[in-house]
């Protein structure tokens, strides 16, 4: 008993900062000019994200993305076009401006906005 | 469970280590956000405490080296070999005539924009040809000119024989391309007025008339700033004096038809 218990506090502690690690990246993604740079655009909760007037997108919230799910807000982020051709928003994935595994930091932290 | 006594162990580690971890990502979070916060105030506050205008003409600016408008006017007065000046190419020695560009010229069938007439007066007159976007020479040259018509109602023309050129511009303008698949009215005709990256949007209808843009004491011309756009975008951006970026030069400035020159706009 002892010895798995020791394995599964290590993973435990060794948990905590993978999960720090994604989410930091998620906002560094949201924020970056070379890679999403949401912010430009979008505005998110204080608490969430610098503070900034950006309304050429409408303000992001954490009910919303969460009501749209995993799914399809990893499909927007990859191709926003496939669902409004009219749109202004970059095809982040389509584009290679951020790969797959950056699209789910995205998400991640977009669907953990408050 | 292969391992009944190991539940409760398990559930309090995997829980004590989330609750770490969501404690640690907001303290991260916050301390992300409140430095980009910093950083932005502190990019708004430097703005902010530049005068705008005075950007050219305070003592710690000239000390730097002339403003624009001065190399631009001792460039303009600068004589050639043959003894003639720039002024010697143009109408009433330079003055009013910068709001007529960019024009058709139907003797070589494309637009001609204010920077390649001061290069075919250059060449005319076997003088070096400047870079059609460098800001100490073509720059300052087109602070200098352009001045000389502030004030004057741009007076782009469009013949018949100029539309396909105008055409072109337009199409130009309103195509998405880049990697981010932007068109420049994307931003500068659907979403005029609204903020990105915490600045206004600048509508179309105008823009032309307020070039070249004076920034850290440089002369901006609109196809430098054109390009700079472009690469923001992520497109290749057009080469400057080309014949897309002169159509869509050609264009941009009819829409500002009637309005009046003012140039040396700081940015």
């Amino acid at each position: 008993m002892r010895p798995h218990f020791a394995i599964v506090a290590a993973a435990g502690v060794a948990f905590a900062p993978a999960v720090l690690a994604q989410k930091d990246q998620g906002l560094e993604l949201f924020i970056r000019p070379d890679k999403g740079y949401c912010i430009a655009c979008h505005q998110v909760p204080v608490q969430a994200g610098p503070a900034t007037r950006s309304n050429v997108g409408p303000a992001l919230a954490g009910p919303r993305m969460r009501e749209l799910g995993s799914a399809a807000l990893h499909e927007l982020l990859r191709d926003p076009t496939r669902a409004n051709p009219d749109t202004i928003m970059p095809p982040f994935g389509k584009h290679l401006l951020l790969d797959e595994r950056e699209i789910d930091r995205l998400t991640e932290y977009l669907l953990a906005l408050p | 469970m292969r391992f009944p006594r190991l539940r409760l162990p398990l559930a309090v580690v995997l829980a004590t280590g989330a609750l770490a971890a969501h404690g640690g990502v907001d303290a991260v979070r916050q301390e992300l956000a409140a430095r980009i916060e910093a950083q932005l105030q502190a990019a708004g506050a430097q703005a902010a405490a530049t005068p705008p205008e005075s950007a050219v003409t305070t003592p710690a600016a000239a000390a730097a080296g002339p403003t624009p408008m001065e190399a631009g006017k001792a460039l303009w007065g600068r004589k050639f070999k043959d003894g003639r000046t720039l002024a010697s190419c143009y109408p009433n020695g330079g003055r009013r005539v910068a709001a007529s560009y960019p024009l058709y010229d139907s003797r070589l069938k494309r637009v001609v924009t204010l920077e390649m007439s001061i290069n075919q007066c250059l060449k005319i007159h076997h003088e070096p040809l400047l870079e059609a976007t460098d800001p100490p020479t073509m720059g300052a040259l087109t602070a200098y000119l352009r001045s000389l018509a502030d004030g004057r109602k741009v007076a782009v023309r469009v013949p018949a024989a100029a539309e396909s050129h105008f055409e072109q511009g337009r199409r130009l303008y309103f195509t998405r391309f880049g990697q981010r698949n932007y068109a420049c009215a994307s931003c500068h005709v659907q979403n005029a007025g609204r903020i990105y990256a915490d600045q206004a949007l600048s509508g179309a209808v105008g823009q032309a008339t307020r070039w070249p843009f004076l920034h850290a004491n440089q002369a901006l011309t609109l196809q430098a700033q054109i390009r700079d756009c472009l690469d923001r975008m992520g497109a290749a951006p057009f080469g400057a004096g080309s014949n897309e970026m002169n159509d869509l030069e050609y264009f941009l400035t009819y829409l500002s038809l009637g309005l009046p020159l003012k140039p040396n706009t700081p940015r």
